[in-house]
């Protein structure tokens, strides 16, 4: 499916009192790679909740196809799009093959057709379905686990990405493929995908455009040859320059 | 006359309480498990169920299990000597610790894995089912052992009103001041609670063992 446009629209979003979003807007359209870049607990995540409403905003609104997300059917608006969970969340008591065919599985598709999707998944994050299919969860390490994590989050062929860190337990080597692989993957397929990252090097891989989150806010969004020549402030030549 | 040769000359009277004994405990537990997993499940969705259901069963368990005997005997249509009465005692004794167990069992489920049912877009009852229910399952189990562990034992109380089973030897021994007739009741009995015990690990653990096996 052909990616949609994603738009937050003044959100905000606290809790426990502490302001973590403020009057955020921005825009994502189809087909587009966002990468949302920025320190650990500076809102990102929250951000990409607030898109499948697992959180649900103060005040503004969060958009999806045109559509704000509180009209949705939360169930419906998750399956059409891909959640790569921060820490995985891969099911213990299921196999991997039976994790990346989970959500065709509530969509009703034949296990045939499911065990064809689950293997094809797996074999494009670049693990063999013979050989980890079967297995739990438990018995992959922490890299190839992220891996069957992108692997479900693609299954259903959805038409939007939410990708929480999901290359941070991935071994440098594994990570720069993956990144490749992920990268002319969306492309091709022309799916709309924020993408959450503290990896400043792997933002300016990955992103059409970056958007650099930082206190509550949204500092600078633009291409990474825009953020790179001209950097809005000091935080975020600072950011940028720390990584170089 | 040697307690072996008392055994022998006993035994099928024995094994035939022990069968009934048995009966008492499985249906019993049976029941427990009926009743309390559905309601522990409709704990975990409403919360405010908790503190009653919760605190009925707590206070079921603090009562002597000769005592709720004698109090249920009185009652019209649940009460009256005879199995009935301690079958009905044995169930709520059983309600307890099954009824703990699957809502702490679904309680500890990883909030990670939560959030990764709701954000695939699974309704609340696919969550149940598919992710909360098998994840729950050791703790639920635990539960029932625990329950049909004890039950065994009160069930040789249970004779106090009639119930049978091995307790009826036991009291008869303790009547007729004969130690042979209580140890013919309460070894049989001691060795059914370690077999029910060791039995249901080893259901336990084939089942935690053959969790993640790809499904067919
Ligand atoms: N469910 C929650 N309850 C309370 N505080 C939260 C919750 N989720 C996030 N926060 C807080 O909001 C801030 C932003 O968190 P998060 O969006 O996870 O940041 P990031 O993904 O950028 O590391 C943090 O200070 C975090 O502690
Ligand atoms: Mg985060």
């Amino acid at each position: 499916m052909k990616g949609v446009a994603i738009s937050f629209r003044e959100v905000t979003k606290s809790f426990d009192q502490k302001i973590v979003l403020d009057r955020v807007s921005l825009e994502v359209s189809p087909g587009e790679v966002l990468v949302l870049l920025g320190r650990s607990g500076c809102g990102k995540t929250t951000l990409l909740r607030l898109v499948n409403r697992l959180v649900d905003a103060d005040a503004g609104g969060v958009y999806v196809g045109g559509r704000e997300v509180a009209d949705w059917d939360p169930v419906e608006l998750r399956r059409g799009i891909g959640y790569a969970i921060q820490g995985v969340g891969l099911l213990p008591n299921l196999s991997v093959g039976d994790n990346v065919s989970l959500v065709p599985r509530l969509l009703g598709w034949n296990a045939e057709r499911r065990r064809e999707r689950a293997a094809e998944m797996l074999r494009l994050v670049g693990l063999d379905p013979r050989e980890h299919g079967g297995r739990r969860p438990d018995q992959l390490s922490g890299g190839q686990r992220q891996r069957v994590g992108v692997a479900r989050a693609l299954a259903a062929d959805p038409q939007a990405l939410l990708m929480d860190e999901p290359f941070g337990a991935v071994d440098p080597i594994g990570r720069r493929s993956l990144q490749e692989e992920f990268r002319s993957l969306s492309r091709e397929l022309g799916k709309t995908v924020l993408f959450v990252t503290h990896d400043v090097s792997e933002a300016f891989r990955l992103a059409d455009r970056i958007a650099v989150v930082a206190d509550g806010g949204i500092r600078q969004v633009g291409t990474p040859g825009e953020i790179r020549d001209s950097p809005a402030d000091a935080l975020v030549r600072g950011l940028i320059e720390g990584a170089a | 006359m040697s307690f072996l040769e008392f055994l022998a000359g006993r035994w099928t009277e024995i094994l035939g309480l022990t069968l009934e004994h048995v009966v008492l405990v499985v249906i019993s537990t049976v029941a427990g498990v009926l009743i309390a997993v559905p309601l522990g499940l409709a704990i975990t969705r409403i919360p405010a169920l908790g503190r009653p259901v919760l605190g009925f069963a707590g206070v079921i368990q603090t009562v002597p299990s000769l005592a709720l005997f004698g109090l249920l005997i009185p009652l019209p249509f649940i009460g009256g000597i005879g199995s009935r009465t301690a079958i009905i005692a044995l169930v709520l004794y059983a309600l307890l610790p099954i009824l703990r167990n699957t809502v702490t069992g679904v309680r500890q489920v990883d909030p990670a894995i939560l959030d990764a049912a709701n954000g695939m877009g699974m309704t609340d009852w696919q969550r149940l089912t598919l992710v909360e229910v098998p994840l729950a399952l050791p703790s639920i189990f635990s539960g029932i052992r625990i329950a049909t562990v004890v039950g065994v034992g009160l069930v040789t109380i249970a004779a106090a009103v009639g119930a049978g089973g091995l307790g009826s030897l036991i009291f008869r021994g303790l009547a007729m001041l004969d130690s042979r007739l209580l140890f013919a009741g309460a070894i049989p009995s001691a060795i059914l609670a370690l077999l029910a015990d060791a039995g249901l690990a080893m259901l336990e653990a084939r089942l935690v063992a053959s969790r993640g096996a790809p499904t067919p």
